[in-house]
Protein backbone atom coordinates (compact mmCIF):
# COMPACT_ATOMS: atom_id res chain seq x y z
CA UNK A 1 0.00 0.00 0.00
CA UNK A 2 1.57 3.44 -0.79
CA UNK A 3 1.35 6.60 1.31
CA UNK A 4 -1.27 8.08 -0.86
CA UNK A 5 -3.21 5.24 -0.28
CA UNK A 6 -2.70 5.30 3.36
CA UNK A 7 -3.65 8.50 3.86
CA UNK A 8 -7.16 8.00 1.74
CA UNK A 9 -7.93 5.11 4.10
CA UNK A 10 -6.96 7.41 6.98
CA UNK A 11 -10.04 9.78 5.79
CA UNK A 12 -12.43 6.86 5.43
CA UNK A 13 -11.89 6.07 8.61
CA UNK A 14 -11.81 9.59 10.22
CA UNK A 15 -15.08 9.89 8.07
CA UNK A 16 -16.24 7.10 10.16
CA UNK A 17 -15.22 8.34 13.64
CA UNK A 18 -12.37 6.67 14.30
CA UNK A 19 -10.13 9.26 15.71
CA UNK A 20 -6.81 7.15 15.54
CA UNK A 21 -7.02 7.43 12.08
CA UNK A 22 -6.77 11.35 12.49
CA UNK A 23 -3.88 10.73 15.16
CA UNK A 24 -1.93 8.44 12.23
CA UNK A 25 -2.11 11.37 9.37
CA UNK A 26 -0.72 13.31 12.48
CA UNK A 27 2.12 11.82 13.07
CA UNK A 28 2.38 11.65 8.74
CA UNK A 29 1.87 15.16 8.26
CA UNK A 30 2.17 17.35 10.58
CA UNK A 31 5.54 18.38 10.53
CA UNK A 32 5.23 19.92 6.87
CA UNK A 33 1.84 21.47 8.37
CA UNK A 34 4.10 23.13 11.27
CA UNK A 35 7.01 24.35 9.39
CA UNK A 36 4.18 26.12 6.87
CA UNK A 37 2.30 27.45 9.19
CA UNK A 38 5.21 28.80 11.01
CA UNK A 39 6.36 30.44 7.86
CA UNK A 40 3.55 32.52 7.67
CA UNK A 41 2.18 33.44 11.45
CA UNK A 42 5.85 34.00 12.21
CA UNK A 43 5.18 32.89 15.90
CA UNK A 44 5.31 29.21 17.62
CA UNK A 45 2.57 30.14 20.18
CA UNK A 46 0.28 31.26 17.36
CA UNK A 47 1.51 28.51 14.69
CA UNK A 48 0.67 25.96 17.88
CA UNK A 49 -2.81 27.51 17.52
CA UNK A 50 -3.20 27.54 14.32
CA UNK A 51 -2.28 23.88 14.05
CA UNK A 52 -4.98 23.33 16.55
CA UNK A 53 -7.97 25.01 14.60
CA UNK A 54 -6.82 23.36 11.26
CA UNK A 55 -6.64 20.20 12.87
CA UNK A 56 -10.27 20.46 14.13
CA UNK A 57 -11.47 21.34 10.60
CA UNK A 58 -10.06 18.46 9.33
CA UNK A 59 -12.18 16.13 11.90
CA UNK A 60 -14.98 17.71 11.43
CA UNK A 61 -14.78 18.25 7.34
CA UNK A 62 -13.36 14.82 6.35
CA UNK A 63 -16.20 14.26 3.65
CA UNK A 64 -15.03 17.32 2.01
CA UNK A 65 -11.89 15.44 0.87
CA UNK A 66 -11.93 15.11 -3.03
CA UNK A 67 -9.45 13.07 -3.95
CA UNK A 68 -9.81 13.99 -7.94
CA UNK A 69 -8.54 17.55 -6.67
CA UNK A 70 -5.19 16.21 -5.28
CA UNK A 71 -3.60 13.75 -2.53
CA UNK A 72 -4.52 14.04 0.96
CA UNK A 73 -1.36 15.52 2.43
CA UNK A 74 -2.08 18.38 -0.08
CA UNK A 75 -5.54 18.77 1.36
CA UNK A 76 -4.02 19.06 4.84
CA UNK A 77 -1.60 21.48 3.96
CA UNK A 78 -3.88 23.80 2.53
CA UNK A 79 -6.24 24.05 5.48
CA UNK A 80 -3.09 24.72 7.82
CA UNK A 81 -2.07 27.26 5.24
CA UNK A 82 -5.89 28.70 4.39
CA UNK A 83 -6.08 28.93 8.75
CA UNK A 84 -2.85 30.76 8.81
CA UNK A 85 -3.76 33.09 6.16
CA UNK A 86 -7.24 33.59 7.97
CA UNK A 87 -4.93 34.40 11.36
CA UNK A 88 -2.11 37.18 9.37
CA UNK A 89 -4.78 38.72 7.27
CA UNK A 90 -6.49 39.50 10.64
CA UNK A 91 -3.48 41.16 12.32
CA UNK A 92 -2.19 43.43 9.86
CA UNK A 93 -2.00 44.80 6.65
CA UNK A 94 0.34 43.48 3.06
CA UNK A 95 3.34 45.25 4.33
CA UNK A 96 3.22 43.76 7.89
CA UNK A 97 2.95 40.51 5.86
CA UNK A 98 5.42 40.56 3.62
CA UNK A 99 8.11 41.66 6.44
CA UNK A 100 7.22 37.75 8.17
CA UNK A 101 8.26 36.21 4.73
CA UNK A 102 11.54 38.32 5.11
CA UNK A 103 12.38 37.43 8.08
CA UNK A 104 14.93 34.83 9.06
CA UNK A 105 13.36 31.23 9.14
CA UNK A 106 13.55 29.66 13.16
CA UNK A 107 16.11 26.36 13.66
CA UNK A 108 15.69 23.63 10.66
CA UNK A 109 14.86 20.10 11.78
CA UNK A 110 18.28 18.51 10.98
CA UNK A 111 16.75 15.35 10.86
CA UNK A 112 14.01 16.03 7.86
CA UNK A 113 14.28 13.24 5.61
CA UNK A 114 16.27 12.51 2.68
CA UNK A 115 13.37 12.60 0.61
CA UNK A 116 12.05 16.20 1.45
CA UNK A 117 15.81 17.39 1.36
CA UNK A 118 15.51 16.16 -2.50
CA UNK A 119 12.24 17.60 -2.80
CA UNK A 120 13.63 20.90 -1.57
CA UNK A 121 16.67 20.88 -3.49
CA UNK A 122 14.35 20.06 -6.62
CA UNK A 123 12.15 23.36 -6.44
CA UNK A 124 15.09 25.49 -5.61
CA UNK A 125 16.80 24.35 -8.77
CA UNK A 126 13.05 24.81 -10.75
CA UNK A 127 12.94 28.37 -9.38
CA UNK A 128 16.76 29.26 -9.77
CA UNK A 129 16.71 28.53 -13.53
CA UNK A 130 13.65 30.90 -13.39
CA UNK A 131 15.13 33.56 -11.89
CA UNK A 132 14.46 35.15 -8.07
CA UNK A 133 11.32 37.08 -9.31
CA UNK A 134 9.71 33.93 -9.68
CA UNK A 135 10.38 32.63 -6.43
CA UNK A 136 9.35 35.87 -4.47
CA UNK A 137 5.80 35.93 -6.00
CA UNK A 138 5.14 32.60 -4.97
CA UNK A 139 6.99 33.42 -1.73
CA UNK A 140 4.91 36.57 -1.12
CA UNK A 141 1.65 35.04 -2.21
CA UNK A 142 2.18 31.53 -0.71
CA UNK A 143 3.35 32.65 2.92
CA UNK A 144 2.69 36.18 3.28
CA UNK A 145 -1.11 36.32 1.67
CA UNK A 146 -0.45 38.70 -0.60
CA UNK A 147 -2.72 39.73 -3.32
CA UNK A 148 -1.58 40.34 -6.79
CA UNK A 149 -2.06 43.81 -7.00
CA UNK A 150 0.26 43.92 -3.65
CA UNK A 151 2.61 42.21 -5.00
CA UNK A 152 3.13 44.10 -8.13
CA UNK A 153 3.17 47.54 -6.07
CA UNK A 154 5.89 45.59 -4.10
CA UNK A 155 8.04 44.64 -7.06
CA UNK A 156 7.06 48.07 -8.67
CA UNK A 157 5.98 45.64 -11.45
CA UNK A 158 2.44 45.84 -13.68
CA UNK A 159 -0.07 43.42 -12.06
CA UNK A 160 -0.04 41.09 -15.41
CA UNK A 161 3.55 40.47 -14.81
CA UNK A 162 3.00 39.24 -11.82
CA UNK A 163 0.47 37.03 -13.21
CA UNK A 164 2.72 36.21 -15.26
CA UNK A 165 5.72 34.70 -13.18
CA UNK A 166 3.50 32.80 -11.11
CA UNK A 167 1.97 31.05 -13.70
CA UNK A 168 5.57 30.07 -15.33
CA UNK A 169 6.96 29.25 -11.40
CA UNK A 170 3.89 26.75 -10.52
CA UNK A 171 4.08 25.31 -14.39
CA UNK A 172 7.68 24.31 -13.38
CA UNK A 173 6.91 23.36 -10.54
CA UNK A 174 4.23 21.15 -11.27
CA UNK A 175 7.27 19.26 -13.42
CA UNK A 176 8.32 17.82 -10.00
CA UNK A 177 5.03 15.86 -9.23
CA UNK A 178 4.35 13.69 -11.57
CA UNK A 179 0.36 13.24 -12.26
CA UNK A 180 0.18 9.75 -10.74
CA UNK A 181 1.60 10.75 -7.36
CA UNK A 182 -0.98 13.53 -7.30
CA UNK A 183 -4.18 11.48 -7.31
CA UNK B 1 -22.50 27.98 -20.32
CA UNK B 2 -20.00 30.93 -19.83
CA UNK B 3 -17.35 30.71 -23.41
CA UNK B 4 -13.90 29.91 -22.04
CA UNK B 5 -11.26 32.50 -22.19
CA UNK B 6 -7.62 33.70 -21.93
CA UNK B 7 -8.13 35.95 -18.83
CA UNK B 8 -9.58 32.74 -17.44
CA UNK B 9 -6.37 31.13 -17.38
CA UNK B 10 -4.92 33.87 -16.27
CA UNK B 11 -7.01 34.42 -13.09
CA UNK B 12 -5.63 30.33 -12.49
CA UNK B 13 -2.53 30.66 -10.72
CA UNK B 14 -3.86 33.26 -8.20
CA UNK B 15 -7.19 31.12 -7.64
CA UNK B 16 -4.60 28.09 -6.57
CA UNK B 17 -2.73 30.27 -4.44
CA UNK B 18 -5.80 32.02 -3.26
CA UNK B 19 -4.79 35.92 -3.70
CA UNK B 20 -7.10 36.93 -6.46
CA UNK B 21 -9.11 40.04 -5.91
CA UNK B 22 -12.91 39.63 -4.89
CA UNK B 23 -14.10 40.49 -8.21
CA UNK B 24 -11.51 38.12 -10.04
CA UNK B 25 -12.26 35.05 -7.73
CA UNK B 26 -15.98 35.47 -8.16
CA UNK B 27 -15.71 35.30 -12.51
CA UNK B 28 -13.75 32.61 -12.17
CA UNK B 29 -15.53 30.81 -10.15
CA UNK B 30 -18.76 31.40 -11.55
CA UNK B 31 -16.49 30.36 -14.30
CA UNK B 32 -15.79 26.73 -13.39
CA UNK B 33 -19.43 26.14 -11.84
CA UNK B 34 -20.41 26.03 -15.12
CA UNK B 35 -18.12 23.24 -16.16
CA UNK B 36 -14.86 24.13 -18.07
CA UNK B 37 -12.19 21.43 -18.23
CA UNK B 38 -9.42 23.48 -19.62
CA UNK B 39 -9.59 25.78 -16.44
CA UNK B 40 -10.05 22.73 -14.85
CA UNK B 41 -7.20 21.28 -15.74
CA UNK B 42 -4.68 24.18 -16.01
CA UNK B 43 -6.06 24.38 -11.63
CA UNK B 44 -4.69 20.71 -11.38
CA UNK B 45 -1.69 21.29 -13.19
CA UNK B 46 -1.17 24.68 -11.40
CA UNK B 47 -2.47 22.98 -7.61
CA UNK B 48 0.47 20.32 -7.88
CA UNK B 49 2.90 23.34 -8.55
CA UNK B 50 1.63 24.81 -5.34
CA UNK B 51 1.96 21.76 -3.49
CA UNK B 52 5.63 20.92 -4.59
CA UNK B 53 6.56 24.37 -3.26
CA UNK B 54 4.99 23.85 -0.16
CA UNK B 55 6.34 20.39 0.74
CA UNK B 56 9.68 22.16 0.01
CA UNK B 57 9.22 24.11 2.54
CA UNK B 58 12.46 23.74 5.46
CA UNK B 59 11.06 21.39 8.18
CA UNK B 60 11.26 23.99 11.13
CA UNK B 61 11.49 21.84 14.79
CA UNK B 62 8.36 21.15 16.23
CA UNK B 63 7.47 21.08 20.51
CA UNK B 64 6.36 17.90 21.05
CA UNK B 65 3.63 19.59 23.37
CA UNK B 66 2.09 20.23 19.89
CA UNK B 67 0.96 16.53 19.95
CA UNK B 68 -0.69 16.44 22.89
CA UNK B 69 -2.39 19.63 22.94
CA UNK B 70 -4.30 18.85 19.45
CA UNK B 71 -4.88 15.24 20.21
CA UNK B 72 -6.57 16.36 23.51
CA UNK B 73 -8.79 18.51 21.98
CA UNK B 74 -9.83 16.30 19.09
CA UNK B 75 -10.69 13.64 21.59
CA UNK B 76 -13.06 16.03 23.54
CA UNK B 77 -14.26 17.10 20.41
CA UNK B 78 -15.35 13.47 19.35
CA UNK B 79 -16.33 13.11 22.89
CA UNK B 80 -13.76 9.86 23.63
CA UNK B 81 -11.79 11.97 26.18
CA UNK B 82 -15.21 11.97 28.70
CA UNK B 83 -15.34 8.70 28.41
CA UNK B 84 -11.71 7.82 30.06
CA UNK B 85 -12.47 10.29 32.63
CA UNK B 86 -15.27 8.89 34.18
CA UNK B 87 -13.73 5.77 34.41
CA UNK B 88 -11.44 6.96 36.81
CA UNK B 89 -14.53 7.64 40.01
CA UNK B 90 -13.90 4.93 42.74
CA UNK B 91 -15.67 7.19 45.38
CA UNK B 92 -18.86 5.92 45.30
CA UNK B 93 -18.13 2.55 45.59
CA UNK B 94 -15.75 3.46 48.83
CA UNK B 95 -18.66 5.20 50.33
CA UNK B 96 -21.22 2.27 49.60
CA UNK B 97 -18.42 0.00 51.18
CA UNK B 98 -18.64 2.40 54.58
CA UNK B 99 -22.18 2.47 54.85
CA UNK B 100 -23.39 -1.14 54.51
CA UNK B 101 -20.31 -3.08 55.95
CA UNK B 102 -18.86 -6.75 55.08
CA UNK B 103 -22.31 -7.57 53.76
CA UNK B 104 -22.01 -5.17 50.56
CA UNK B 105 -18.28 -5.30 50.18
CA UNK B 106 -18.77 -9.12 49.60
CA UNK B 107 -21.81 -8.14 46.88
CA UNK B 108 -19.00 -5.70 45.78
CA UNK B 109 -16.20 -7.98 45.36
CA UNK B 110 -19.14 -10.20 43.28
CA UNK B 111 -19.75 -7.29 41.53
CA UNK B 112 -16.04 -6.50 40.51
CA UNK B 113 -15.87 -9.93 39.32
CA UNK B 114 -18.64 -9.66 37.24
CA UNK B 115 -17.67 -6.58 35.94
CA UNK B 116 -14.05 -7.79 35.08
CA UNK B 117 -15.93 -10.44 33.07
CA UNK B 118 -17.86 -7.98 31.63
CA UNK B 119 -14.90 -5.34 30.87
CA UNK B 120 -13.46 -8.81 29.17
CA UNK B 121 -16.51 -9.31 26.99
CA UNK B 122 -16.64 -5.87 26.31
CA UNK B 123 -13.12 -5.77 25.21
CA UNK B 124 -13.58 -8.66 22.81
CA UNK B 125 -16.72 -7.07 21.49
CA UNK B 126 -14.61 -3.83 20.84
CA UNK B 127 -11.79 -5.30 18.94
CA UNK B 128 -14.33 -7.26 16.67
CA UNK B 129 -15.90 -3.64 16.23
CA UNK B 130 -13.06 -2.08 15.04
CA UNK B 131 -11.89 -5.35 12.53
CA UNK B 132 -15.27 -4.33 11.40
CA UNK B 133 -14.41 -0.79 11.18
CA UNK B 134 -11.66 -1.85 9.25
CA UNK B 135 -13.55 -3.76 6.74
CA UNK B 136 -16.28 -0.77 6.13
CA UNK B 137 -13.53 1.51 5.03
CA UNK B 138 -11.60 -0.71 2.86
CA UNK B 139 -14.70 -1.51 1.00
CA UNK B 140 -15.47 2.40 1.37
CA UNK B 141 -12.39 3.23 -0.65
CA UNK B 142 -13.00 0.10 -3.19
CA UNK B 143 -16.43 1.69 -3.43
CA UNK B 144 -14.69 5.08 -3.45
CA UNK B 145 -12.53 4.33 -6.34
CA UNK B 146 -15.26 2.76 -8.45
CA UNK B 147 -17.37 6.18 -8.11
CA UNK B 148 -14.38 7.64 -9.45
CA UNK B 149 -14.50 5.51 -12.25
CA UNK B 150 -17.91 5.56 -12.92
CA UNK B 151 -17.53 8.98 -12.85
CA UNK B 152 -15.40 9.25 -15.76
CA UNK B 153 -18.59 7.93 -18.04
CA UNK B 154 -20.52 11.59 -16.71
CA UNK B 155 -17.62 14.11 -16.35
CA UNK B 156 -18.79 16.75 -18.88
CA UNK B 157 -15.19 17.23 -20.14
CA UNK B 158 -14.76 13.48 -20.64
CA UNK B 159 -13.94 12.49 -24.44
CA UNK B 160 -14.78 9.58 -26.17
CA UNK B 161 -12.54 8.59 -28.90
CA UNK B 162 -13.54 5.58 -31.53
CA UNK B 163 -10.10 3.60 -32.94
CA UNK B 164 -11.20 2.74 -36.61
CA UNK B 165 -9.45 0.13 -38.52
CA UNK B 166 -5.98 1.29 -40.89
CA UNK B 167 -6.37 -0.52 -44.22
CA UNK B 168 -3.40 -3.22 -42.55
CA UNK B 169 -6.02 -4.01 -39.93
CA UNK B 170 -8.36 -6.37 -39.01
CA UNK B 171 -11.71 -4.66 -40.26
CA UNK B 172 -14.27 -5.68 -37.77
CA UNK B 173 -11.54 -4.50 -34.44
CA UNK B 174 -13.67 -3.10 -32.40
CA UNK B 175 -12.10 -0.29 -29.80
CA UNK B 176 -13.24 3.02 -27.88
CA UNK B 177 -11.69 5.15 -25.37
CA UNK B 178 -13.18 7.01 -22.81
CA UNK B 179 -10.87 9.52 -21.49
CA UNK B 180 -11.05 12.32 -18.88
CA UNK B 181 -8.71 15.10 -19.57
CA UNK B 182 -8.77 16.25 -16.07
CA UNK B 183 -7.85 13.45 -14.19
CA UNK B 184 -5.91 11.58 -17.43
CA UNK B 185 -7.91 8.99 -16.66
CA UNK B 186 -9.10 6.42 -19.47
CA UNK B 187 -11.27 3.37 -20.07
CA UNK B 188 -10.37 1.59 -23.26
CA UNK B 189 -13.04 -1.45 -24.35
CA UNK B 190 -12.57 -3.63 -27.15
CA UNK B 191 -14.57 -6.00 -29.06
CA UNK B 192 -13.82 -9.12 -31.47
CA UNK B 193 -10.00 -8.71 -30.34
CA UNK B 194 -9.60 -12.42 -31.25
CA UNK B 195 -5.50 -12.35 -31.33
CA UNK B 196 -3.79 -14.40 -33.34
CA UNK B 197 -1.09 -17.13 -32.56
CA UNK B 198 2.22 -16.07 -31.23
CA UNK B 199 0.88 -12.34 -31.38
CA UNK B 200 -0.48 -9.48 -28.93
CA UNK B 201 -2.34 -6.16 -29.73
CA UNK B 202 -0.65 -3.22 -27.71
CA UNK B 203 -2.39 0.16 -26.98
CA UNK B 204 -0.38 3.52 -27.80
CA UNK B 205 -1.18 6.61 -26.94
CA UNK B 206 0.53 9.73 -29.24
CA UNK B 207 1.99 12.75 -28.06
CA UNK B 208 3.58 15.76 -30.46
CA UNK B 209 7.23 14.38 -29.39
CA UNK B 210 6.40 10.57 -29.74
CA UNK B 211 4.32 7.58 -28.27
CA UNK B 212 4.26 5.67 -25.68
CA UNK B 213 2.64 2.10 -24.84
CA UNK B 214 0.04 2.03 -22.53
CA UNK B 215 0.23 -1.91 -22.52
CA UNK B 216 -1.11 -5.18 -24.07
CA UNK B 217 -4.78 -5.73 -24.92
CA UNK B 218 -5.42 -9.65 -23.52
CA UNK B 219 -8.96 -9.77 -24.71
CA UNK B 220 -11.02 -12.89 -23.20
CA UNK B 221 -12.31 -15.91 -25.31
CA UNK B 222 -14.75 -14.03 -26.67
CA UNK B 223 -12.84 -11.12 -27.63
CA UNK B 224 -13.71 -8.81 -25.41
CA UNK B 225 -11.63 -6.59 -22.79
CA UNK B 226 -12.15 -3.49 -20.28
CA UNK B 227 -9.08 -1.57 -19.54
CA UNK B 228 -8.19 1.06 -17.00
CA UNK B 229 -5.61 3.20 -16.82
CA UNK B 230 -4.35 5.66 -14.48
CA UNK B 231 -2.54 7.25 -16.17
CA UNK B 232 -3.63 8.06 -20.19
CA UNK B 233 -1.31 10.89 -20.99
CA UNK B 234 -1.18 14.57 -20.52
CA UNK B 235 -4.31 16.54 -22.31
CA UNK B 236 -1.73 19.24 -23.95
CA UNK B 237 0.62 16.97 -25.84
CA UNK B 238 -2.04 14.00 -26.36
CA UNK B 239 -3.57 13.48 -30.20
CA UNK B 240 -4.50 10.23 -30.75
CA UNK B 241 -5.07 6.33 -29.26
CA UNK B 242 -4.05 3.45 -31.61
CA UNK B 243 -3.12 -0.65 -31.11
CA UNK B 244 -0.86 -2.60 -33.26
CA UNK B 245 -0.09 -5.87 -33.52
CA UNK B 246 2.88 -7.23 -32.28
CA UNK B 247 4.96 -10.38 -31.77
CA UNK B 248 3.92 -11.86 -28.51
CA UNK B 249 5.28 -9.63 -25.27
CA UNK B 250 4.95 -6.49 -27.01
CA UNK B 251 7.10 -4.23 -28.82
CA UNK B 252 10.75 -4.77 -27.71
CA UNK B 253 11.53 -1.08 -27.20
CA UNK B 254 8.51 -0.65 -25.48
CA UNK B 255 8.54 3.47 -26.73
CA UNK B 256 7.24 3.03 -30.13
CA UNK B 257 5.45 0.26 -32.52
CA UNK B 258 7.64 -2.37 -33.88
CA UNK B 259 4.53 -3.50 -36.11
CA UNK B 260 2.06 -1.85 -38.30
CA UNK B 261 -0.91 -0.10 -36.88
CA UNK B 262 -4.49 -1.54 -36.94
CA UNK B 263 -6.14 0.89 -35.23
CA UNK B 264 -6.30 4.23 -34.43
CA UNK B 265 -8.17 6.65 -33.61
CA UNK B 266 -7.17 10.79 -33.44
CA UNK B 267 -8.24 13.28 -30.32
Amino acid sequence: MTDQERDRLCVERMRAGDTRALEELYDRHNGLLYSVVLRIVSVPGGAEEVLQEAWLQIWRGAATYNAARGTVGAWLVTVARNRGMDRIRSEGPGAERAARVDAPHPTEDASANAAHRQMSERVGRALEKLGPQHRQVVELAYFGGLTQGEIAERLNTPPATVKSWTRQALLRLSELVPQEEWT
Amino acid sequence: MSPHKDEHLDLCPGYVLGNLAEDERGMLEAHLQEGCAVCEVEINRLGRGAWAFAAATPRLLEPSSIRAHVLDTLRRESGQGEGRAGSRAPFPLRQVVRALGWMAAAAAVVFAVFAHTEWRLAGRLSRDLAGSRENVSRLSQEIQSAREWAALATSPQTRVVDLKPTPSGPPQLHARVTYDPATRRAIVSVTDFVTPAGKDYQLWAFTKSGSASLGLVRADSSGRALIQLSNAGDPFTLSAFAVSLENAGGAAAGAAPASPLVMIGRI
